[in-house]
């Protein structure tokens, strides 16, 4: 398929249009603005979606292409950059958008709506598709700011203390991760002279390894820092079971996964042998990520506290994925790339459904504390059944997306020989498992310890559709991913083997590049497609 | 030397930022950020060779850009303009947070930091010594208002009562 490249400037032009349009009708009488607000995001994430799928199946069936806003010669200019990896991520925020969105429609409160909800989620869903799709280093930085401003503005807005208090916690260490960022997009400009990402794939090479480090070092803490890695991650446990539920949901399944798409993006572009030499360090953050935030899951005595917890503890696994994707296995160069995007995908699915399944249930009964709930099962019998479902796929259960991405995950650690954290993955599962189980018991079995604020009657069936609606979708969703997984992991490979592909990338960006600039691997990286000796042996 | 004053000056607002912030108070938490965000864009703007008195122009003797950067006296605009684009994003940031200090200001009438006003008042934690010398802010007669810190902070399930027999 072949389309012009002027289409990739949509994902972030749709949600700036419609965000932009909504917040202008501010005048408006209230009951008639909130119904064109909601009409115009409805418009909105509906067109976002369908641009992100076809620019998905462009991306998987054409490669990847490159389009210069402006049409300035190549590094001067903005660059917008389209793979498969992108296309995944653009979709899937988008279907997460489009589902969280009835939700939101069915619980938000008149005071939430008043304030500009509704086109403070368009702004964040810009600042994401932003992200994902810029090819400039301070461009990325931008992106990120506008994203974390629309998410400072849902993570406030509604004004309760615990928001404020949770707010303030947010704010301050993200833009610290945001000024890491700036850092490390500086001295880039300052040692390699460019901030095209591309560009700086190909100086990167015969920069000296103090320059690779400081750069590759910052970006890590800045990255790590909104994708709530070890050391980092403290923002997001204090902060996410403040809002409305809706927008937990929507954080769960944006935020921290764009700090994690730009460690994809941005390390195997720039400096894939930093993957492999900086292997003990990744390996150590990922292995105390998991094992952290899993731990400090039991301690929660929420349901949303407890959930963001399991967010920590499931970057993890990605990290791990990320840190063997440049090492020799048996299943080839960047498999681990693969399955850590494939786990990514998992996560946003099923992390949304529990935190959109917990949120009714914290919405209905007036509180998440779990030693209050109980019972739950015998009032909400699908809502039981779903939550157990997504619990699980969590945990890693089969026939769910979880196992596939797990096993995968275990699989090409272990080949790699790095046994000890596949160990502790192993080990975090099990904690995983027993945190999901105490969380449904103290939910749903049990004896009722209250009685729903609002009991279920005729006119709430409505509502009661579209909060459970989203949750069928996506644990169905799920599923499929588990039953059917050979095609999501064949999408998943061509999408890391584009995002490994440097030389593709930087072709795409300029093609005016000769094969003699195109030598961007250092002589000590052996990036061949030669296969592995124990890969010889297994035929 | 200009280089390196210039390095100098951004160490010295590193270490004041990060001071400022680890303080209590959430004045200092905002001045804090305020010198960090200077401190970056200080750094941001040592990135451009520092050349004095040269503009921003390549003539058109010069054969390339990288030449006129390397061999002629050619000052980079564009460290300038990125200092500018996180200027006003840190100003955006910074009433945001300026805002939201003046919100829980209004909430609790207390300058400090989520967490710490519920330590000032729960004698049974590990900050015990140095509470007993801070004053409580007058708005800790408002019950409601600090339970949800005790709630964020400990968790204690047995706080309410200790609160409530103080």
């Amino acid at each position: 398929m072949s389309l012009h490249p002027t289409i990739l400037s949509l994902p972030v032009a749709i949600p700036l249009l419609f965000g932009a349009l909504g917040m202008l009708i501010q005048s408006l009488p209230l009951a008639r603005r909130l119904q064109i607000q909601q009409t115009l995001v409805g418009i909105a994430i509906g067109a976002n979606l369908v641009v992100a799928v076809i620019l998905l199946v462009s991306a998987l069936t054409g490669g990847p292409v490159a389009y210069q806003m402006g049409l300035w010669v190549p590094p001067f200019g903005i660059t917008v950059y389209l793979d498969a990896m992108t296309g995944i991520m653009l979709t899937m925020v988008g279907l997460l958008s489009v589902l969280i969105y009835p939700f939101a429609l069915a619980t938000i409160d008149a005071e939430r709506a008043r304030l500009g909800f509704f086109p403070m989620m368009l702004f964040l869903l810009m600042g994401a598709n932003g992200a994902f799709i810029t090819g400039d280093l301070f461009n990325l930085y931008v992106f990120y700011e506008v994203l974390l401003m629309a998410s400072f503005v849902l993570l406030t807005i509604g004004g309760t203390p615990s928001q404020i208090n949770g707010g303030i916690r947010y704010v301050v260490l993200n833009l610290m991760g945001s000024m890491m960022l700036l850092l490390g997009a500086g001295i880039a400009y300052g040692t390699l002279g460019t901030l095209n990402m591309a560009h700086i794939a190909v100086r990167m090479a015969d920069a000296p390894y103090p320059v690779q480090a400081m750069i590759g070092g910052l970006l890590l803490i800045a990255f790590g820092a909104k994708a709530a890695l070890f050391p980092v991650f403290f923002w997001l446990p204090s902060s996410y079971h403040t809002p409305h539920p809706a927008v937990t949901a929507l954080f769960s399944g944006v935020l921290t996964k764009v700090g994690m798409y730009s460690m994809f993006r941005v390390f195997p572009l720039f400096f894939p042998w930093l993957l492999n030499s900086w292997q003990p360090l990744l390996m150590t953050i990922a292995g105390l990520t998991m094992v952290i935030g899993v731990l400090g899951a039991f301690a929660q005595p929420t349901i949303r506290r407890l959930l963001s917890f399991h967010i920590i503890s499931q970057i993890g696994y990605m990290l791990m994925g990320l840190a063997v994707a440049m090492t020799p296995n048996p299943y080839g160069i960047g498999f681990g790339l693969a399955l850590a995007i494939l786990f990514l995908v998992h996560n946003q699915i099923v992390k949304t459904a529990l935190l959109l399944g917990g949120g009714a249930v914290e919405l209905e009964m007036g509180t998440g504390k779990l030693n209050e709930l109980g019972g739950l099962v015998k009032l909400r019998p699908v809502q039981a059944t779903i939550f157990f479902i997504a619990a699980f796929a969590l945990a890693g259960f089969p026939p769910t997306s979880g196992f596939i991405g797990k096993l995968g995950l275990l699989e090409v650690t272990f080949s790699s020989g790095q046994w000890v954290i596949a160990g502790v993955s192993v080990f975090v599962s099990l904690l995983t498992t027993m945190s999901m189980i105490r969380l449904w018991q103290y939910i749903f079995w049990g004896k009722p310890h209250r009685q729903p604020l609002t009991p279920r009657r005729q006119a709430h069936s409505n509502q009661a559709l579209m909060t459970t609606a989203p949750v069928v979708i996506l644990v169905v969703l799920s599923l499929l991913i588990g039953v059917v997984a050979q095609p999501m992991l064949d999408v998943a490979q061509t999408a890391a083997n584009q995002a490994i592909d440097r030389a593709a990338y930087v072709k795409a960006v300029n093609p005016e590049l000769t094969e003699q600039d195109l030598r961007i691997a250092p002589p000590d990286l052996h990036l061949s497609n030669t296969p592995h000796p124990a890969q010889v042996a297994g035929r | 030397m200009t280089a390196f004053m210039l390095a100098l000056l951004v160490g010295v607002l590193f270490a004041c930022g990060a001071y400022l912030i680890l303080q209590r108070g959430q004045i200092k938490l905002v001045l804090g950020l305020s010198l960090l965000t200077h401190a970056v864009n200080l750094a941001l703007f040592g990135t451009g060779t520092l050349t004095r008195g040269a503009p921003p122009i390549v003539s058109e003797e010069t054969e390339s850009l990288g030449a006129a950067i390397l061999f002629t006296s050619y000052a980079d605009p564009l460290p300038q303009a990125l200092i500018l684009t996180a200027i006003v994003i840190s100003f955006g940031v910074t009433a945001f947070i300026v805002a939201l200090v003046f919100r829980r200001d209004a909430l609790t009438g207390s300058d400090l930091l989520p967490g710490e006003l519920a330590a000032v008042i729960n004698t049974s934690d590990p900050f015990a010594e140095f509470s007993l010398r801070m004053k409580l802010p007058d708005a800790a007669d408002d019950y409601d208002i600090l339970q949800y810190e005790l709630d964020e902070v400990y968790d204690h399930p047995e706080s309410e009562a200790e609160v409530a027999h103080e």
